[in-house]
C-alpha cells in the first residue's frame, strides 16, 4: 500500500440532475501504465478532471503520495505532480513548439518578476535550462524537428503529443492523458504506443483514455473500464475484454427486455421501384480542422424506416448526424432529402424543410421550463407569423400548437406533469424525453437522435426505444445513432456500422445484431482469441 | 537594442527640430504609449479586456497632482504614492474579479471607470469639480524645472522606454510563455501549474501602474487637470490604440498611439464625432486585422518569408 501513488476514494461527481461519476474508487502504484476505457458518456474526462482539480467532487477524497488533495486547486494540484493533457490538446497555438513545452517548465522554475521584467541574469539562465529541457522532451516524443514551427500549424495528432511533453516540462510523476490518440492513423497511433511505452519506462505513473482497443491492449498492463459514472471493471486487458459486464456495457442491454417486437410485424417498408428514396447520401466526406471524421460514405433512408447507426466512439455517427443537418459542413456528390438537395442549405433552413436532430446531450435551455422548451421547437412553424404580427399580439398564430402540445405530452407524459418544472432540473432520463420532444415540435418527416442513451437508466432507455417504435408508426422515419447498439437494433429496421469515419457493414438489423463483426468494431479484433468470441456474446 | 537607439535618434532630431507641434506630438505619443502599452499586456497577452483604463490614467493624474499639492511633496515622490495608490486598487479589483470566469474584468473596469469620472466632476472639494485643478506643481531636476515641453520630452520617453523595455523582456521570458498560455487556455495554464487569478491579478496591476505613471507625469506636464480626458472615451481610444497595434505586439503599440494621435488631430473639425470614427475603426480592426494595421500592410513580405522557411525545412 505505501508504493500508492493516487488514492481515489469514494468520490462523485453530479452535473445538474446528472451523476457524471458514482462512488469511484480505486489506487494506482507507482510506475503503473494503465488504460481508462468506457463508451460515450461514461464519465472519463470527469474522472481525469476531478484528479486534477478536485474541487469537482462534491464528495469522496482524493489523495497524492499520502496526502490530502481534495481541496487544492488546479495549479497547486500539478505543482504537487500530477499533469493532464486535454482531448483538444489546447496547445498555444501563436507560440512555437518548443515555446509550448518551455511554458509548462514555467510554474516550477521560480522565476521571479523582478527578475523576467528587468531581464536579469537568473531569467536568461531559467530561459536556457526550459529550452533544453524541451528540446529534450521533444525528442522523447519525436516532435523535435518541428520545434521552431508555431504550434498552430501543427496536425491534431501531433498537438496532442506536443501537450504530453508540455505536462512533462511540468516535472510531474503522475500524468493523465485524455484520448491521446483520438483520430491518429494506424502509424501515427503506433508511435504513440511506442512514446507512451518509453515515458512509462522513464519511470512515469501514467493513466490514459483511449478507445481503440488494440492500442490498449498493446500498451497497459492494467485497465478501467467506467460505465454511466461507475467503475464497472478493472484488471488486466484480456480478462477485462471478457468480462460480460464490459460487453453489454459497449453493446448495451436489451432495450424491450420481453423481446416483444411490438408493432414491427405490421411494418413493411416499401421495396423495389415504389421505394421513395426519402433521405439519399453518396460520397460524404467531413473534416474538422484538416482532420477527416467521415470519409465518402454513401447511405440511404427510406420513408418510414428507422435505421441505426451504430459503432465505436470516434467512429464519425454523430458526424454524419451533424452532416445531414448542416452543424457541420460536409462534402458530399448528393444529400438529398424528399428529392430537394440539402447541400447549399443553412442549418434552420433544413428544420424547416422537416429533418431535426436531438443532438448528443441534449443541449436544453436549463434555465427555461419544459414548456418554454418545447414552445422553442415550434420555431419553425412561429416563423411563418409575420413577425410584427407576433410582436403585437405577443403570441403566434399556430392552430394546430396544442394539438401538438398533446401528441408530445401524449408519447411522453411526464413532460405534461413537468411542464412548469425548469428544465435544468430534470432527471437524465426525463431531459432525454423533453429533448425528443422539443424536436418533434417541429413536426419533422425525418427525426434524427444521436446517443438518446446515453447516460440513462436502462428502463428509461427502454420506454424511449418504446416511443420511437410508436413514433414510426405515427409516420416518422429515424435515424437513430447508438452506442448502445443491442437496444438500437433491437426496434431498427435497417442498420449501418460504421468504424474510423467509413462504413463497415450495413444490412437488416436482426441480422446485424447477431454478427460478430459488431463486437469487433467496438472491442477491436486484433490479437482476440477468435474461437472465444461466440461465448462472450451468448454470456450477456 | 536597436530599436532603442533610433527612437531615441528620432526624438532627439524633433527636439532639434525646434517644431512645437513636432515636439508636442512626440510628448503626447510618449504619454499615451504607458497606458496602451499596460493596455496591451493586459489585453492582448493575457487576453483580459480593460474598459476602465482611463480611471487609472485619471486617478494617476489627480492622485499625484493632490498629493504633491496638499502635502507639498517633490512631485516625483507624490508620482510613486499615485502610482502605488493605482496598484493597490487593481490588486484589489483583481482579487474580486479573477475568482469567477467569464468577461467580468470588463464590466468591473467600465463601472469603475464611470465612478472615477463621476468622483472627479462631483467632488468639488477635492478635484475642484469640472472647473479643474489648477497649479499643479511642475516637476523639478536639480533645482531644473520643468515647464515647457521640450524639457519634459526625455523624461517622458525614457520612462516609456523602460516600461518597453521592461515589457519585452517580461514576454520574452518564462513568465511570458505562461502569460500568453492563460491568454489561449486557462484550464492548460492551471494544468501546468500556473497560478491564473495570481498571475491575471499581476499583469493587472502592472497596467494600472503604466496607466498611473503615465497620467501623473501628464498632470505635472500639463499644470491643470479638468476630469474631461478621463471619461470611458479615453478608454476605447486606448482599445483603438492596442487593437491597431496589434493586441500582441509591444513596439505595435507605439504605432498605435502615433495613429490613433494623428487621425484624432485630423478628426479635429468633427469635434466631439471623432468618437464615431474611433468606434467603427475599432471594429473594423477588430473584425478585419487581428494582428494590426502594421501586419496588414506587411502581410506581403510576411507571406513571403513563410514560404522561404517553409522551403528551407
Amino acid at each position: 500500500m505505501s508504493r500508492d501513488i493516487l488514492a481515489v476514494d469514494n468520490v462523485n461527481v453530479h452535473f445538474g440532475g446528472i451523476k457524471a461519476l458514482n462512488e469511484v474508487s480505486f489506487n494506482i502504484q507507482e510506475g503503473e501504465l494503465l488504460a481508462l476505457i468506457g463508451p460515450n458518456g461514461a464519465g472519463k474526462t470527469t474522472l481525469l478532471s476531478a484528479i486534477s482539480n478536485p474541487g469537482l467532487a462534491q464528495t469522496g477524497s482524493i489523495s497524492f503520495r499520502g496526502e490530502d488533495i481534495t481541496r487544492l486547486p488546479t495549479h497547486r494540484v500539478n505543482r504537487k505532480g500530477i499533469a493532464r493533457t486535454f482531448q483538444a490538446g489546447e496547445v498555444v497555438r501563436s507560440l512555437s513548439v518548443r515555446e509550448n513545452v518551455m511554458a509548462g517548465g514555467v510554474a516550477s522554475s521560480e522565476l521571479g518578476w523582478l527578475s523576467a521584467l528587468a531581464h536579469l541574469k537568473k531569467s536568461r539562465a531559467i530561459l536556457d535550462e526550459l529550452s533544453d529541457k524541451a528540446d529534450e522532451l521533444l525528442r522523447l516524443v519525436g516532435l523535435h524537428e518541428q520545434a521552431g514551427m508555431l504550434a498552430g500549424v501543427l496536425s491534431a495528432g501531433q498537438q496532442r503529443l506536443l501537450a504530453i511533453a508540455r505536462a512533462m516540462a511540468t516535472d510531474a510523476s503522475l500524468l493523465l492523458l485524455d484520448e491521446p490518440g483520438a483520430g491518429l492513423n494506424e502509424v501515427e497511433k503506433r508511435h504513440l504506443a511506442r512514446v507512451i511505452q518509453s515515458i512509462s519506462q522513464s519511470g512515469k505513473t501514467i493513466l490514459f483514455i483511449e478507445h481503440d482497443m488494440d492500442l490498449v491492449s498493446s500498451v497497459a498492463r492494467r485497465l478501467m473500464v467506467l460505465d454511466r459514472g461507475h467503475l464497472i471493471a478493472d484488471g488486466r486487458p484480456e480478462d477485462v475484454r471478457e468480462d460480460p459486464a464490459v460487453v453489454t456495457a459497449y453493446l448495451g442491454v436489451s432495450g424491450q427486455s420481453d423481446k416483444k417486437r411490438s408493432g414491427r410485424s405490421g411494418f413493411h417498408p416499401v421495396s423495389g421501384i415504389n421505394a421513395r428514396k426519402f433521405l439519399a447520401i453518396q460520397d460524404l466526406s467531413a473534416a474538422y480542422n484538416g482532420v477527416p471524421a467521415l470519409n465518402q460514405i454513401s447511405l440511404e433512408v427510406q420513408d418510414g424506416e428507422i435505421v441505426a447507426l451504430v459503432g465505436a466512439n470516434g467512429a464519425g455517427k454523430s458526424t454524419l448526424l451533424k452532416s445531414i443537418s448542416k452543424i457541420v459542413q460536409p462534402l458530399a456528390s448528393k444529400l438529398d432529402f424528399q428529392g430537394q438537395d440539402l447541400r447549399l442549405l443553412a442549418a434552420d433552413a433544413v428544420v424547416q424543410r422537416g429533418v431535426s436532430l436531438v443532438p448528443e446531450g441534449r443541449e436544453l435551455f436549463a434555465a427555461m421550463t419544459v414548456l418554454d422548451n418545447l414552445l422553442l421547437g415550434r420555431q419553425p412553424q412561429f416563423s411563418q407569423d409575420a413577425w410584427w404580427r407576433q410582436l403585437l399580439s405577443g403570441r403566434s398564430k399556430d392552430p394546430k400548437l396544442v394539438q401538438r402540445l398533446d401528441f408530445v405530452y401524449g408519447l411522453f407524459p411526464i413532460l405534461r406533469e413537468r411542464r412548469h418544472q425548469l428544465a435544468g432540473t430534470l432527471s437524465g432520463g426525463q431531459a432525454q424525453m423533453l429533448a425528443i420532444g422539443r424536436a418533434l415540435m417541429a413536426e419533422p418527416r425525418l427525426l434524427m437522435l444521436d446517443e438518446p442513451s446515453l447516460g440513462i437508466a436502462p428502463q428509461i432507455v427502454a420506454d424511449i426505444m418504446k416511443a420511437l417504435v410508436e413514433l414510426r408508426e405515427q409516420g416518422v422515419t429515424i435515424l437513430l445513432v447508438e452506442q448502445n447498439a443491442r437496444a438500437a437494433l433491437e426496434i431498427a429496421d435497417r442498420g449501418y456500422v460504421l468504424a474510423s469515419g467509413q462504413i463497415m457493414t450495413c444490412g437488416d438489423a436482426m441480422t446485424l445484431l447477431n454478427d460478430a463483426d459488431i463486437l469487433q468494431a467496438y472491442l477491436g479484433g486484433g490479437d482476440f482469441n477468435a474461437a472465444e468470441a461466440p461465448r462472450i456474446r451468448l454470456a450477456s | 537594442m536597436k530599436r532603442y537607439l533610433s527612437m531615441a535618434v528620432v526624438l532627439a532630431a524633433v527636439c532639434l527640430s525646434g517644431s512645437d507641434y513636432l515636439i508636442n506630438l512626440a510628448v503626447i505619443v510618449g504619454l499615451y504609449s504607458l497606458p496602451a502599452l499596460g493596455l496591451a499586456l493586459l489585453w492582448g497577452y493575457t487576453g483580459q479586456i480593460s474598459l476602465g483604463h482611463a480611471a487609472f490614467y485619471g486617478l494617476g493624474a489627480y492622485g499625484s497632482a493632490l498629493l504633491s499639492m496638499r502635502l507639498g511633496i517633490s512631485p516625483w515622490l507624490s508620482i510613486l504614492l499615485a502610482m502605488a495608490m493605482v496598484g493597490v486598487i487593481c490588486k484589489g479589483i483583481g482579487w474580486l474579479v479573477f475568482r469567477l470566469h467569464g468577461h467580468l474584468l470588463a464590466m468591473a473596469t467600465l463601472g469603475m471607470g464611470i465612478i472615477v469620472h463621476i468622483g472627479l466632476v462631483e467632488m468639488h472639494w477635492l478635484t475642484g469639480g469640472p472647473n479643474g485643478l489648477t497649479g499643479v506643481p511642475p516637476l523639478s531636476f536639480f533645482g531644473w524645472e520643468l515647464i515647457s515641453s521640450t524639457q519634459v520630452l526625455p523624461f517622458i520617453w525614457l520612462v516609456c522606454l523602460a516600461a518597453l523595455y521592461c515589457s519585452e523582456n517580461l514576454i520574452r521570458s518564462g513568465m511570458g510563455l505562461a502569460i500568453r498560455t492563460v491568454g489561449e487556455s486557462e484550464m492548460a495554464a492551471a494544468s501546468l501549474g500556473v497560478n491564473v487569478p495570481g498571475l491575471k491579478q499581476a499583469i493587472l496591476v502592472l497596467s494600472g501602474l503604466f496607466a498611473a505613471a503615465s497620467g501623473a507625469l501628464y498632470a505635472h506636464y500639463i499644470g491643470y487637470l479638468s476630469p474631461g480626458p478621463f471619461d470611458v472615451g479615453f478608454s476605447i481610444k486606448l482599445l483603438l490604440m492596442v487593437a491597431i497595434g496589434g493586441f500582441a505586439q509591444i513596439w505595435g503599440v507605439v504605432f498605435g498611439v502615433l495613429f490613433v494621435t494623428i487621425l484624432g488631430e485630423l478628426l479635429k473639425p468633427l469635434g466631439g464625432y471623432d468618437i464615431v470614427v474611433f468606434g467603427a475603426l475599432l471594429v473594423c480592426v477588430i473584425l478585419y486585422c487581428p494582428n494590426g494595421l502594421l501586419q496588414l500592410a506587411m502581410r506581403m513580405p510576411f507571406k513571403k518569408t513563410l514560404a522561404a522557411r517553409g522551403g528551407e525545412s
